[in-house]
């Protein structure tokens, strides 16, 4: 379908090729597909969020970074580009053998003949477990960790945290958005007062009242985002569900007799579900975002996982020592996502409504 | 003519760079075809007019004289003016010509003035830009031009907002603005179109008055061949990009040489007479050859009217119908505006019954509120709608539905009514679903196949969406998607209003060959005067929700009682006689 | 006018009632037992049991209700169960601290952001433009979190040029001393999005027909953007000034955090982490009203700029 030149007067407007007989006809999805495919930025953007989406089935189902929180490295090792810091660790064998010989002093010390025994069960176990690195591929943390593996991970939490509170989000609004956009009268201006109320106060005021109530963890993250995040949502359907019940096609629907319910979920959600789509894109870039700073006040995920979030804050005094390597990795992580994302959403809303362009 | 013209326009060639559904860019050719382009000549004090249809690329090649064309058009060819060619001067030169030599009036005042400045601001703009006039001058230059206009307490007027006119007035004030500077050349790009039929007449005639007094020439783009019959010198008839004729008024109304010229002037409905079915392009265009002089025959012509026999029984009988809408006033006072008051009529099995008005005359109003189609919760309803006995006003919701199959409604705007999402099949199924006509899906889909080649169309088109059809073929498909429940009444709102002179010739046969075949019942409204004179047996003329007059359709034409009719009838453009033979 | 202004004040009463509710609900319902937290850690039972007397918990939910929003109405919110002070007084001290940061915020990111739309809108679909939007959309996919962390290492650390952190009592010497760096830091961030959002506003409007219209005047391209494109944007940039208003107090809330500002949003983070409700609530309800009062005062800004709104 060739697109119209921005012109006022509907003449040239209607002047569109027909469809040569015996093709078929494109249908919005695919249509839009074609037109996706021709946008290079789009593709190559949405090749990177794909691969996010194969690193995140990995990591969730434990192929990968399973045990991030294991400490390999001795504290705030380098990068393995950098090469080793000074100090090449503890060799632990060395400090046992020390205390291994040494002067009788049993009568003196009543536990002095264990402390053999005790220092052989301790070799022994020191023999088991592994000899910290001194240098890990993306550097570690102040505790060791391996900050790839933590990367890994945290990209999984905090993109899942995204997309999740979005499709919560997403839920909510679209279905009050289309309950209050088609029917309005009594149930609009409830879910009216119900939108006002939560817009009243500032998003991340909500989200610090609700994480002092309900603590921290992801599914309460979710949760919160989910249930106060629609607002955004809810205003767009309705919106586009009142301008669209108005429309001719809708009330031709009604003349030959289809029902409310038929009207907005077969006749006007099909219209409507690109503007959701792409909503939906712009929530789950915002909610990646607020949990990354919900995580660094420490209001966000528990303590025991780990999310960009939560390595942005321990990044914080490493980085006054010189460490660079966890902010970067965590920064360039988020970047990378976050900008694919956006352009693979740009590029998607496009594709789907050239009308749409510079919504965003 | 010896004098040379004003604007000389050579051999224009215009395309736009699009992006297809593949993404390759290739070009479209607006104006111009292969080798040939579009020539033309305005010479100074004249109106020539532009004729076409859409697509005709009549507003390209105007939009091209000037530059304001978007930016991926492309243009060849050469523009003769004042010795320069426009088409390849620098946008300094052009910026000082727009405004001061060259003028332009567009077609829809609403969205071509802007909406936060003042009207006086507006005037004044090319006032201060060309000729360098103080604020204080060109306020009270301002003032003159509104006065000139025909706009009333022309100093108060030029602090308000364009919002606080009315379409008419609106358009003055654009015409008011580009006369500001005094140019040489008015481009008006279909004026009126946007506008009311009696309001359309003020302005054509304003026009034509403002071209006499002060000399200009003037290029009048439209696609009314009757009206610019009344305003023009010379016609430029142009057809998908090419001109088919040139010539002087009289010429080309009274000898058209070129098969399209005459087919636009034969189709166009008349006030003055009523054939059996009009004259479509496609019966013109596809006979051979024949001497210019001979005229063409409507073979089909009968020219005694239809018999409108009152033994046909009753179908629809309206008393009093009313409905209003509630507007709020004030902080909690609500106030009851009449939309429509006090309608009667009685229509029967066979009969057209049409509705004139302009807008707010509340035609619409009533005809969605026969089919209760309008919110009952937005206001009161009065009156009774006797359908076959039952009140339609007084119907249960569960009883809706059946009184759904037994009257339809058609809408105006064909780009519009039809869902974009669904295709033709899933369009025509879906009333027969919901019915419960037909056993299954592929006795419906095959009933659907039989309504699309009724109306004209091909069975392939079930898998077509709409957009892949023109709006011809879109009202086709809406009116067979209602006659798929066989209703006996069927309520047309304006249905050809938003169609080309030449299909909507077409349609309007295809409704009038379906009356006759299925006996169906048309409420038709329109504000056209011409084409309810064709379909209709009895008129009603509505003004401010009321009926102003009803009667037969050759005695309210003929002999109209009502001031209002007269204006009506008045408004509707004259033309020289046409080639339809008597 | 003014019924317009009191028709507005009284649809307020319902959100407000809507948002007092929601508070009251949320705290007394999920959050921990007040009288737990007050009691210190060795109390008895008994001792809890006399402080919920005294805070009247064992009343029914609408009387505590009821005694909720007598002392919102009266402004009595109660004192900090962590520092033991007046939440009045709170208000009080840390609102400047906020201000004195937030305001030039608003004011820079606006101000700035506006020409440079312009500027950007003026050379649309160039090459330029295409740089600037994918140089936008990587900046914005940058946590305003690292932007803060490596903004004060590299000014303030490495550079010196502003105080790492700081306070005093005096507003001139923050405006001139403290605020600086953060205010920095938090427009550069600001700029990206609103340059975007104000680009795809300015690009609307030239594509609406009296654009056209100014055109066929003869007009040049600057006086067309300033003279008519930028008045009609302006009504979509005032909306966008008023849904960032709300925002204002708290929305700063990570600059007061890391830079040690003692403003509301900081006061607000530690009483979440302090479980610090009467701080909470009293916060979020006067936050309420002002978001409210705000939009209000944006609603009557409108008349100024758009001809065609009606104070009904």
């Amino acid at each position: 379908m060739t697109d119209v030149p921005e012109f006022a007067s509907t003449s040239l407007a209607s002047a569109f090729p027909e469809t040569p007989p015996g093709r078929r006809a494109d249908g919005v999805w695919r249509g839009a597909w074609r037109r996706f495919r021709r946008d290079r930025t789009g593709t190559w953007a949405m090749a990177v969020v794909l691969a996010y989406a194969l690193l995140l089935a990995c990591t969730g189902s434990g192929l990968l970074a399973r045990h991030w929180q294991d400490e390999v490295a001795v504290p705030d090792a380098p990068p393995a580009f950098l090469g080793a810091a000074g100090d090449t660790g503890i060799a632990p064998q060395a400090s046992v053998a020390a205390s291994a010989a040494g002067p009788d002093i049993s009568d003196v010390d009543p536990l002095a003949p264990r402390y053999r025994e005790w220092n052989e069960r301790a070799a022994r176990d020191h023999a088991q477990a592994k000899p910290l690195t001194a240098t890990l591929p993306f550097g570690g943390d102040r505790l060791g960790r391996d900050v790839l593996a933590k990367t890994l991970k945290g990209t999984q939490i905090s993109v899942s945290v995204g997309v999740l509170a979005a499709i919560v989000a997403t839920l909510i609004g679209a279905s009050l958005g289309a309950i209050a956009g088609f029917f309005g009268g009594r149930v609009g201006d409830v879910v009216e007062w119900l939108y006002n109320v939560l817009t009243a106060v500032p998003e991340i005021l909500l989200f610090f009242a609700f994480a002092a109530v309900f603590g921290r963890g992801i599914s309460t993250l979710v949760l919160i985002m989910g249930l106060t995040g629609w607002t955004s949502q809810y205003r767009q359907v309705r919106a586009e569900f009142i301008k669209h019940a108005r429309r001719d096609y809708v009330r031709a629907a009604e003349a030959i007799g289809a029902s409310a319910g038929a009207r907005m979920f077969r006749h006007i959600l099909p219209n409507v579900s690109h503007v959701i789509l792409v909503r939906m894109s712009l929530l789950v870039v915002g909610f990646v975002k607020a949990e990354v700073i919900l995580s660094y006040l420490s209001l966000g995920v528990a303590t025991d996982q780990v999310s960009w979030g939560t390595m942005l804050a321990e990044s914080q005094s490493e980085l006054i020592l010189g460490h660079w390597w966890q902010l970067a990795a965590a920064t360039v992580a988020m970047a990378v996502f976050v900008t694919a994302f956006s352009l693979m959403a740009d590029a998607w809303r496009d594709a789907l409504d050239p009308k749409l362009r510079g919504q965003t | 003519m010896t004098a040379s013209p004003l604007l000389k326009v050579e051999d224009l060639h215009v395309a736009f760079r699009l992006l297809d559904a593949r993404g390759r860019s290739h070009r479209v050719e607006a104006v111009g075809r292969g080798e040939q382009g579009v020539s033309f000549e305005v010479p100074a004090n004249t109106t020539v007019a532009l004729v076409g249809e859409s697509g005709s690329g009549k507003s390209v090649s105007a939009m091209a004289l000037v530059q304001l064309l978007p930016r991926n058009a492309e243009c060849s060819g050469r523009v003769l003016w004042d010795g320069h060619d426009l088409l390849s001067a620098p946008r300094a030169h052009m910026q000082r010509l727009r405004g001061r030599e060259i003028a332009c009036v567009f077609q829809d005042p609403v969205s071509s003035l802007n909406p936060v400045l003042s009207v006086g601001q507006q005037i004044a703009e090319p006032l201060r830009k060309h000729l360098d006039m103080t604020r204080a001058a060109a306020r009270r230059r301002a003032a003159d031009l509104l006065a000139e206009v025909g706009i009333a307490e022309p100093g108060r007027r030029l602090d308000a907002y364009p919002h606080q006119l009315s379409g008419g007035q609106q358009q003055r004030v654009m015409i008011a603005m580009a006369l500001a500077c005094e140019p040489q050349l008015l481009i008006a790009d279909e004026p009126t179109t946007a506008l009311d039929v009696t309001i359309q007449r003020q302005i054509l005639e304003l026009l034509a008055r403002l071209q006499r007094q002060r000399g200009l020439a003037m290029l009048y783009i439209s696609h009314d061949l009757g009206a610019v019959g009344e305003i023009a010198q010379q016609i430029v008839v142009m057809r998908q990009g090419t001109v088919r004729e040139r010539g002087s008024v009289r010429e080309l109304f009274e000898h058209p040489r070129d098969a399209y010229t005459k087919a636009l002037l034969a189709c166009r409905p008349r006030l003055d007479e009523r054939p059996r079915r009009l004259t479509v392009i496609d019966d013109v265009l596809s006979e051979p050859a024949r001497e210019p002089a001979a005229p063409v025959r409507n073979v089909d012509l009968d020219l005694a009217p239809r018999r409108a026999d009152d033994d046909d029984p009753v179908v629809l009988q309206v008393d009093g119908l009313g409905k209003s809408f509630w507007l709020r006033s004030g902080l909690v006072k609500r106030v009851e505006f009449k939309a429509v008051q006090d309608v009667r009529f009685t229509l029967r099995r066979g009969h057209t019954l049409g509705v004139v008005g302009e807008s707010g005359s509340g035609k619409t109003t009533m005809g969605l509120t026969l089919l209760r189609l309008n919110d009952g919760a937005s206001g009161p309803l009065a009156g009774r709608v006797l359908f076959h006995g039952h009140d339609l006003l007084a119907l249960a919701p569960a009883d809706r539905l059946a009184m759904r199959r037994r009257i339809q409604f058609v809408f105006q705007n064909p780009y519009e009514s039809l869902n974009p999402r669904f295709t033709i099949g899933q369009t025509l199924v879906e009333p027969m679903t919901i019915h419960g006509i037909g056993i299954d899906m592929p006795v419906r889909e095959r009933r659907a196949r039989e309504w699309l080649q009724r109306v004209g169309l091909d069975a392939d088109a079930m898998h077509k969406y709409p957009h892949e059809f023109s709006g011809g073929q879109r009202q086709r498909i809406a009116i067979a998607r209602s006659l798929t429940l066989s209703p006996d009444v069927l309520v047309l709102d304006e249905a050809v209003g938003a169609l080309d002179v030449s299909v909507q010739a077409q349609v309007l046969n295809l409704l009038k060959d379906l009356q006759d075949e299925l006996g169906l019942a048309y409420i038709f409204i329109s504000h056209d005067l011409a084409v309810v004179r064709f379909m209709a047996d009895d008129v009603m003329v509505m003004k401010d929700g009321r009926v102003v007059e009803h009667r037969r359709t050759e005695a309210l034409l003929a002999h109209p009682q009502a001031e209002y009719t007269r204006r009506l009838i008045g408004a509707v453009a004259h033309r020289p006689a046409t080639t339809t033979p008597r | 006018m003014l019924a317009y202004l009191l028709r507005r004040l009284w649809q307020m009463i319902p959100t407000l009632i809507g948002v007092v509710l929601l508070i009251f609900f949320l705290f007394r319902r999920f959050g921990v037992d007040p009288a737990q937290t007050l009691a210190s850690l060795a109390a008895t039972p008994r001792e809890i049991a006399e402080i919920r007397q005294q805070l009247g918990l064992n009343e029914p939910w609408w009387v505590q209700l009821g005694l909720f929003v007598k002392g919102i109405v009266t402004f009595d919110w109660g004192r900090s169960w962590a520092t033991n002070e007046t939440i009045a007084h709170l208000l009080a001290t840390r609102v400047p601290a906020t201000l004195t940061v937030a305001l030039p915020i608003l004011v820079l990111d606006t101000l700035i952001a506006i020409p440079i739309a312009l500027g950007v809108a003026c050379v649309r679909g160039s090459l330029t433009d295409r740089a600037i939007m994918v140089g936008t959309t990587v900046a914005l996919s940058i946590s305003f979190l690292v932007y803060v962390i490596v903004g004060q290492y590299v000014f303030g650390f490495q550079l010196g040029w502003f105080p790492v952190q700081g306070w005093s009592d005096s507003t001139w010497t923050n405006l001139a001393v403290y605020a600086p760096l953060p205010v920095l830091l938090a427009v550069m961030v600001g700029l990206s999005p609103q340059t975007r959002l104000y680009r795809s506003f300015f690009l609307d409007e030239l594509g609406h027909d009296y654009v056209r219209t100014a055109r066929a005047k003869g007009l040049t391209e600057p006086a067309i953007l300033f003279g008519h494109v930028l008045r009609n944007a302006l009504i979509p940039i005032l909306t966008n000034v008023g849904l960032t208003l709300p925002g204002l107090l708290i929305g700063s809330f990570l600059i007061e955090v890391y830079f040690s500002i003692p403003g509301i949003g900081r006061e607000v983070l530690l009483a979440v982490n302090r479980s610090d409700y009467p701080v909470i609530q009293a916060v979020t309800i006067c936050t309420a009203l002002l978001t409210m009062l705000a939009n209000l005062v944006i609603d009557v800004a409108y008349r100024a700029v758009d001809p065609r709104v009606v104070m009904r």
